[in-house]
């Protein structure tokens, strides 16, 4: 395995250095004066460009393979994006410079926020929110403001069990109260056990359409009218919007409000976690509570930032929105325009129904037949051979394959979520179904131990996960 | 642009297995007075007429020789951290949720939580956050859940776009905000902090430089949050650590900060990252992920995500955050810049952007009309000078002359009416500096 950096070779003169061209006057009081040794490491360039190179080399990506990671949305990042997202006229923008000098890039935010609206069906975005949960928490205090406005108390938040954690969790820290709604055995929302728990202290529900089993909410339109009747808000957990687009619309579902996660939908990279971008999309009703400052265009078609809002909820991070994110997710829709997105949608969903075809007479599949864009396996019946979703899953990494997301939702036992994405190719889906059907329907009959025992192939083996959170290192000595 | 692989019998293939003739009998379930319309959005383009169409977008920009800074800075970034971040595996990677296939996120990851651990000076830090303003944010909630206690002490320096964020998270809940008044030099004094003290203080906030550049006296402001048992959270500038007191000199429990500066381009103050490091004891209530080392089933050291009973995913609403994103690949920036300085090199670097600071404010104070606003302070890379000219006729003829200005601060107060913030760091040669004087001392 590749050292760690303080392992490195260490060298007398780092790999930078700076000059100065003018005189070096650092008059540091005593009680100010770091005495503290740095414990940097000093390295030169070329054991430091190895050390990444070969890291790098341990990651799996998207450049190297398939990530059928459901939930997750882990469709191919066009290079593209990342050519023109590297030119200086936007890496070399201070958030601070006069207003007419950064046109370009408030044009982008603009029309993409107009472009978003489009396509969801909504009147206004905020992009500022840093990422999909930060959207969610920025949505929920919006929410809150609102019933303010209005002068009424409503304090709860209603989630589905088979909601993504982020969801209970946004609303607990805008301040929210809780009240879960237990969904139907194919994640979908039952009307009658809705009403029952919707009182006049429920804000709003958060709903993720297609759910997290892949299913459309068949009686959405019910959900909406009793959910609006009761004075309530509908919430759209844009997670899984790349099912939808061009088909139908969260607004014309009747949600009220709602975010994005622009690495799922529009190929943002995802950076091995981050950054991230959560877009917030509202109604016209909601649109004096969005985040300070709105970008706006005025008469002259010039575009400006507005502070005046007195009834926003204020800010939601430093400056502007991660901007370089932003623009990566606008220049992939100007690649596609309407129709192209379209065809995202349709071949995302049938590149789900095609892999759901050739698993569901063999596994259990909790949600049905067919789905939207991803689905859900249940891998119950290997546990009589001692066998858990997670042994699959390590030894999928043996085939050269990143694992399904498990063990989520939380609905179904020992799940096995799976979402191809549009951009994967008939061979690459069947290369995966055959050998996913291999490990479970062959090895683990026949090679159970192997499963327990994977990733086998690996460079390293199965890491112990208990051990590392019971005595937790997390820095080097 | 297409990005998916097209094959007519591939195709039909697909609809034979699934049992259907074409793709619109799977979106049958929605229902058709649903279904959206044809939409209005404009694209199709190809990848070279993308490029000319955001050429042009780009040219309605204009990049400037900064003076300026406040929460943003120019920089100058190694080659290696381009080269780095670049790589495919590395940006094209997922949040590293199967370890064994992704040693290279989390060992980096790991790197970079020791080197935030060593240049702080504290024992533990996450894996990053949003930015610097939610980390401020977020280190203030991690205050109030390890105490019983429901007020929030604020530095009136602190960045107000972070005052404004830390508003806004504790906006539907009942914690009291109280600001600590800056004084008239600039900072925060003893006393200030020490009249607004109670036992119902969960933290203090101070952030070193300040807003205006200042360095503050943590040592005898952390001395007086302890006396009544409240957390002291730094928010510092970590390039300033090259020479400044590291927070666990001044025994402060939590450090954030905006970490733009170690690595990330300026970007219109998006993609950055913020970073958090905390003493031991508040490792379990810490929002955010956490890489731990571990060893796999021969013994070999590596590496997992951990102690993930705080988060969302598995706890739900009584999780310590809400977050499942660290921004990664800024944190690898950051990670691959501290080991490209190194020791001598991040020192060296910290006390060039001081000097050229103090080149440019020791001839600044004394142009006609300009005059120092805050007398024998100790100032970082950043400093406020009072003038008697009009701001904004200044920083138009500047931009005339493609320089980005200082800030103005008039609208902040009336004690900050006509006072500029001006910005120096490394990027500014003595020529960009001696020509800034000289444009200044015509106006």
């Amino acid at each position: 395995m590749e050292k760690l950096l303080n392992e490195l070779p260490s060298s007398d003169i780092p790999a930078y250095n700076i000059k100065s061209d003018v005189g070096i006057d650092v008059k540091i009081p005593e009680s100010l004066r770091r005495n503290l040794a740095l414990g940097l490491p000093s390295i030169a360039e070329s054991d430091l460009l190895r050390h990444f190179t070969n890291l790098s080399r341990e990651n799996y990506a998207l450049s190297t393979g398939f990530y059928p990671l459901g939930s997750c949305t882990m469709k191919y990042n066009p290079l593209i994006n990342e050519r023109i997202s590297k030119n200086e006229a936007f890496t070399l923008i201070h958030p601070y410079q006069p207003i007419e000098s950064v046109q370009g890039t408030l044009e982008i935010m603009y029309e993409f926020g107009r472009d978003l609206c489009e396509l969801t069906g909504m009147d206004y975005f905020s992009l500022q929110q840093a990422a999909g949960a930060h959207g969610e928490f920025a949505g929920l205090l919006m929410i809150a403001e609102y019933f303010k406005s209005v002068n009424q108390v409503r304090t709860k938040i209603i989630v589905p069990d088979s909601a993504h954690g982020t969801n209970p969790s946004s609303a607990f820290f805008a301040g929210f109260d809780i009240v879960h709604l237990e969904s139907e055995v194919d994640g979908s929302i039952s009307p009658r056990k809705l009403k029952e728990i919707l009182t006049k202290e429920v804000a709003a529900i958060m709903l993720t359409v297609p759910n997290t089993l892949g299913v459309f909410e068949k009686s959405i339109l019910e959900i909406s009218k009793i959910v609006h009747e009761n004075g309530s808000l509908l919430y759209y957990d844009g997670a899984n919007l790349n099912a939808l687009m061009g088909i139908v619309r969260p607004g014309d579902m009747g949600f009220d409000i709602m975010h994005i996660n622009l690495h799922k939908t529009f190929a943002a990279p995802h950076g091995g976690g981050g950054p991230g971008s959560g877009p917030v999309g509202v109604k016209a009703f909601l649109e004096p509570f969005l985040p300070i400052p709105r970008i706006e265009k005025n008469k002259y078609s010039e575009f400006v930032l507005n502070y005046k809002k007195s009834e926003s909820i204020g800010r939601l991070k430093a400056f502007f929105g991660n901007f370089l994110i932003i623009l990566r997710s606008y220049i992939y829709i100007k690649a596609l325009g309407a129709e192209g997105l379209k065809n995202v949608s349709e071949r995302a969903v049938l590149n789900a129904n095609y892999m759901l075809a050739r698993f569901k007479n063999r596994i259990n599949v909790p949600a049905g037949d067919r789905c939207m864009h991803e689905f859900v396996l249940s891998l119950k019946l290997l546990l009589k051979n001692n066998i858990r979703t997670l042994d699959v899953s390590k030894r999928l990494l043996d085939y050269g394959f990143y694992a399904p997301t498990i063990y989520f939702p939380l609905i179904v036992e020992e799940a096995m979520m799976i979402e191809p994405t549009e951009t994967e190719s008939k061979e690459m889906l069947d290369d995966f179904i055959d050998v996913l059907i291999k490990i479970i329907f062959e090895e683990a009959v026949l090679e159970p131990q192997k499963l327990n025992e994977a990733p086998i192939n690996m460079n390293i083996k199965r890491l112990n996960e208990v051990e590392a959170a019971r005595k937790p290192i997390l820095r080097w000595k | 642009m297409n990005y998916t692989s097209q094959n007519k019998k591939n195709k039909d293939d697909m609809f034979r297995t699934i049992g259907i003739k074409n793709v619109n009998e799977l979106f049958d379930v929605i229902p058709k007075d649903l279904r959206a319309k044809k939409l209005n959005i404009e694209g199709e383009k190809t990848e070279q007429e993308l490029l000319n169409y955001f050429s042009n977008i780009a040219s309605k920009n204009k990049t400037l020789v900064s003076f300026r800074g406040a929460g943003i800075y120019d920089h100058y970034i190694p080659s290696l951290v381009t080269e780095v971040i670049g790589r495919s595996e590395f940006w094209t990677a997922y949040t590293p949720y199967q370890a064994e296939a992704s040693q290279g996120t989390l060992q980096t990851i790991f790197e970079y939580q020791s080197l935030i651990c060593a240049i702080t000076g504290l024992d533990t830090s996450n894996a990053s956050l949003y930015d610097g303003a939610t980390a401020a944010a977020e280190a203030i909630l991690l205050s109030l859940r390890v105490s019983n206690r429901n007020t929030i002490l604020i530095s009136q320096a602190l960045h107000p776009e972070y005052i404004q964020t830390i508003k806004t998270y504790l906006g539907n809940s009942n914690v009291k905000i109280v600001i600590i008044n800056v004084s008239p030099n600039g900072s925060i004094k003893e006393s200030s902090v020490e009249a607004v003290m109670n036992d119902d203080v969960a933290a203090v906030i101070i952030q070193s430089p300040n807003y205006f550049g200042i360095v503050e006296d943590m040592h005898a402001l952390s001395y007086v949050v302890k006396r009544k048992k409240s957390l002291f959270i730094a928010v510092i500038n970590p390039l300033s650590l090259g020479i400044f007191q590291a927070p666990s000199e001044y025994n402060a429990d939590i450090a954030v900060g905006e970490g733009q500066v170690l690595g990330s381009h300026m970007g219109f103050g998006g993609v950055t990252f913020g970073f958090m490091a905390a003493k031991k004891e508040l490792k379990w209530k810490m929002p955010g992920r956490i890489v731990g080392q571990t060893v796999d089933k021969n013994n070999e050291r590596g590496f997992v995500l951990t102690l993930q009973s705080r988060e969302q995913h598995i706890r739900r609403e009584k999780a310590t955050s809400n977050i499942c994103t660290n921004a990664s690949l800024n944190a690898l920036a950051a990670c691959v810049f501290l080991s490209g300085w190194g020791d001598y090199g991040f020192k060296n670097l910290a006390e060039v952007n001081m000097s050229k600071a103090r080149y440019a404010f020791d001839r600044i104070k004394l142009l006609d009309g300009f005059s120092i606003k805050f007398e024998n302070k100790i100032f970082f890379n950043e400093f406020v000078i009072k003038t008697q000219k009009s701001i904004k006729r200044m920083n138009e003829v500047l931009l005339k002359n493609n320089i980005l200005g200082p800030l103005d601060l008039s609208d902040m107060n009336e004690f900050l009416k006509n006072c500029v913030l001006f910005c120096v760091t490394e990027q500014r040669t003595k020529l960009e500096i001696d020509n800034l004087i000289k444009i200044l001392s015509e106006i």
